[in-house]
């Protein structure tokens, strides 16, 4: 229960932070709040813009959820994301099904290096999956620039994916069915931690990794498998806006998604079910920012801005709930 | 006489960690002052040294006090003459360092020592306090220390040796006093009763000391086992036996091993979880709210239900808790360290109780504890840890004639 009042107060938080931009920017609040509702939520082309920014921000959401649950510390979700539609991209012409499995088979293992890291070297993760998105960062220009650039070389970019391999889309909208599998994969993920022993013990080592240990559990394959799990769901959400969205590879691709799953993992109090909730929250803000730059010439990175005050407004909650 | 303490009593909280505590000393006086982590020792120095008020009693200390604490408090960015000179309050300190403009991050740990040494005695102290000092030094840095205590106290100045290494103390003190629960509860003994009275065995006087060959070699762990048997091991703490029950832990296969962590609050379950969900964590999820309301019920753990968060059970139920986890899968072995530390009369009998009870039913027990009674009342047979080793196994009998000297090392 004080876990949604902390979620639902740092939301209120963001939006009335930056409606007191707005407001010093010369803009009625009122007036701002109808042009972001419009382009969020308003119409129904407005609702699946937003739906699908929606997807990859659960998925990445639900990374960081996992990881952080069990005490690790993955900031890699944006290296683990364009690995994964690396990777995607590269097994496309053998059709969306083995498309999908490598994208997270690729985020799994990029995200595992920092693993073998800490435990070879001790290397704290925090750096080396931060570390590691700027090398995925690096090799995906390398990439569009290089081996994998268009066949008329023109724009760094790649060709298109095969369309056999696309994530199918509902009718003539832009929803594809990238919702369908990210939905499934966060209840999936909510059973796992919630409802099996695995899950327990996955849990158990976040809170309290040495009476984790003493209760039989082996941390070192908690800590290998969360980190696994957290970046292959990354890798998949990669792999989904690929064959969901874009269908072509660019080097702005990431787009900044795998950070902002922690701004949605942390608004959802790294609850599955919550990431579900606070994902669309965030999809809606980026989507009201696109409007708010369209119509009232305000910047668009007001939306990174809202997540700047989620982020700070749920760290003031918890170490509140820590004091008591 | 340099010092005078008359009934010093101090309390933090519920805590007594002073309690009448009265001592003298003269110049030229090196007191060593023992005892086990938690008997009052660094209390009543910082009481000495004006760092905390007593609640009751008096402190007389004629001169000022220098006082050298157990963990290094320099500046690691600041030169070895600049951490002087903010010591001394003046930029030319009575001491001299060789090359003095080194960094103290630059400088390996017994010259850090060395450097805390100095600063205290720059003030000139007629009271040298050193709180554990030689914890990070080697024996030949070690001796250079003493060496230098012997020469201030020549001089005149008072010097206070906390320690909890008896030998050491033995080495160097003129007269030592022996602390336990913030009691001072002996002074002057030898090794061996100085260890007894750490621990609170009652030194029985007039018993013959036999002078057989030392037992320190180490015993084979898997002998440890006997179904049916409870092995008490005992010794000052910090002789290995943390390291041991971690080893057994990590050795042991789990399906058949239970173990008791020595801290419990630490090691002993997740307290964000439910105890249903500390229960589960070895037994599956399957079926576990049954399980845990039914072993509430069979542990008489006093608790709303299976959904109560661990960390909000009092001390003795979550210890019930704990072996309601561990014991309720029929282990063959168990091993509890310190299982009744901090526990009341009542949760002691009954963790006792069901000890013995798994005994009877044919499991192997390891008790690891510091509480001497406890390993008469209960150990089939005890061996001693004296660091690291273990000694032969012994009878309780042979135990209560040995045990002292074996904890000392004088064995």
């Amino acid at each position: 229960m004080r876990r949604i009042v902390a979620g639902v107060v740092a939301a209120a938080a963001a939006i009335a932070v930056l409606a007191f931009c707005g407001l010093a920017l010369g803009h009625a609040p009122a007036e701002l709040l109808r042009v972001a509702i419009r382009g969020s939520v308003g119409s129904p082309f407005a609702l699946q813009g937003t739906i699908v920014k929606s997807i990859p921000l659960l998925l990445t959401g639900l990374s960081v959820a996992v990881a952080f649950r069990a005490g690790v510390w993955n900031i890699g979700a944006e290296g683990q994301f364009i690995v994964g539609a690396l990777a995607a991209f590269v097994a496309a012409p053998w059709g969306l099904t083995a498309a999908l499995i490598v994208s997270i088979a690729a985020g799994a293992v990029w995200a595992s290096i920092a693993t073998a890291l800490r435990f070879w070297r001790g290397a704290p993760e925090v750096l080396t999956t931060i570390l590691l998105n700027f090398v995925g960062l690096h090799l995906l220009g390398w990439a569009v620039n290089g081996p994998l650039q268009e066949r008329i070389a023109q724009y760094p970019q790649t060709d298109p994916i095969p369309s056999s391999a696309a994530l199918p889309r509902f009718g003539l909208t832009s929803l594809h069915a990238g919702i369908v599998i990210a939905v499934v994969v966060c209840i999936a993920l909510w059973i796992f931690l919630e409802r099996t022993t695995e899950g327990l013990r996955m849990r158990a080592t976040g809170f309290n990794a040495s009476a984790a240990q003493w209760a039989g559990v082996n941390v070192t394959l908690q800590i290998a498998g969360a980190m696994a799990i957290s970046g292959g769901v990354a890798g998949l959400a990669g792999g989904i806006e690929l064959l969901g969205v874009t269908h072509r590879l660019f080097e702005l691709f990431a787009a900044g998604y795998g950070y902002s799953g922690i701004a949605v993992a942390l608004l959802a109090q790294l609850h599955p079910i919550g990431t579900l909730v606070s994902a669309l929250f965030f999809g809606a803000l980026q989507t009201a920012a696109g409007e708010l730059q369209r119509s009232a010439n305000i910047s668009i990175t007001v939306a990174t801005f809202g997540q700047a005050v989620v982020i700070l407004t749920i760290i003031g909650f918890g170490s509140f709930r820590a004091r008591d | 006489m340099i010092l005078n303490l008359a009934h010093i009593r101090r309390t933090f909280g519920a805590t007594v960690a002073l309690d009448d505590v009265s001592l003298s000393a003269g110049p030229g006086e090196i007191i060593g002052i023992i005892g086990e982590n938690g008997a009052g020792k660094t209390t009543l120095m910082r009481i000495i040294a004006g760092e905390i008020v007593p609640d009751a009693g008096s402190v007389a200390v004629d001169g000022t006090v220098g006082f050298v604490h157990q963990h290094f408090m320099l500046v690691s960015e600041f030169t070895i003459a600049e951490n002087l000179a903010l010591a001394a309050g003046s930029m030319h300190p009575p001491v001299s360092f060789e090359r003095p403009r080194r960094l103290v991050r630059e400088l390996s740990v017994g010259e850090r020592s060395k450097l805390e040494l100095a600063k205290a005695i720059a003030g000139r102290p007629r009271v040298l306090i050193l709180d554990e000092p030689t914890s990070v030094l080697t024996p030949v840095e070690a001796e250079d220390l003493f060496q230098t205590m012997r020469l201030l106290a020549d001089s005149g100045t008072c010097v206070l040796l906390i320690s909890h290494k008896i030998r050491e103390v033995l080495g160097v003190a003129t007269r030592t006093v022996v602390m336990r629960r913030g009691r001072i509860v002996a002074e002057n003994l030898s090794a061996e009763a100085m260890a007894r009275a750490m621990v609170d065995v009652p030194v029985e006087p007039g018993r013959s000391r036999s002078n057989r060959t030392a037992s320190g070699r180490e015993a084979d762990e898997s002998r440890l086992y006997r179904p049916g048997q409870i092995a008490a091991i005992i010794g000052v703490a910090g002789n290995g036996q943390v390291e041991l029950a971690t080893r057994l832990r990590d050795t042991l296969a789990r399906a058949s091993a239970a173990h008791i962590p020595e801290d419990r609050t630490r090691d002993g379950f997740v307290a964000e979880m439910s105890i249903a969900e500390n229960i589960a964590l070895l037994a599956g999820v399957r079926g576990a709210r049954a399980r845990a309301a039914r072993l509430i019920e069979t542990y008489g753990i006093r608790a709303s239900g299976p959904e109560q968060r661990a960390g909000s059970l009092s001390g003795g139920n979550q210890q019930k808790l704990l072996l309601a986890r561990e014991l309720d899968r029929n282990p063959k072995i168990i091993i509890a360290a310190e299982p009744t530390r901090g526990l009341d009369f009542e949760s002691t009998r009954f963790v006792h109780q069901q000890l013995r009870a798994a005994a009877e039913r044919g499991a192997a027990i390891v008790l690891i504890t510091s509480d001497l009674d406890e390993a008469f009342a209960l150990a089939d047979e005890i061996r001693v840890i004296y660091r690291g080793r273990l000694s032969e196994p012994l009878t309780p009998a042979e135990a209560s004639e040995r045990a002292g000297r074996l904890m000392a090392g004088l064995e």
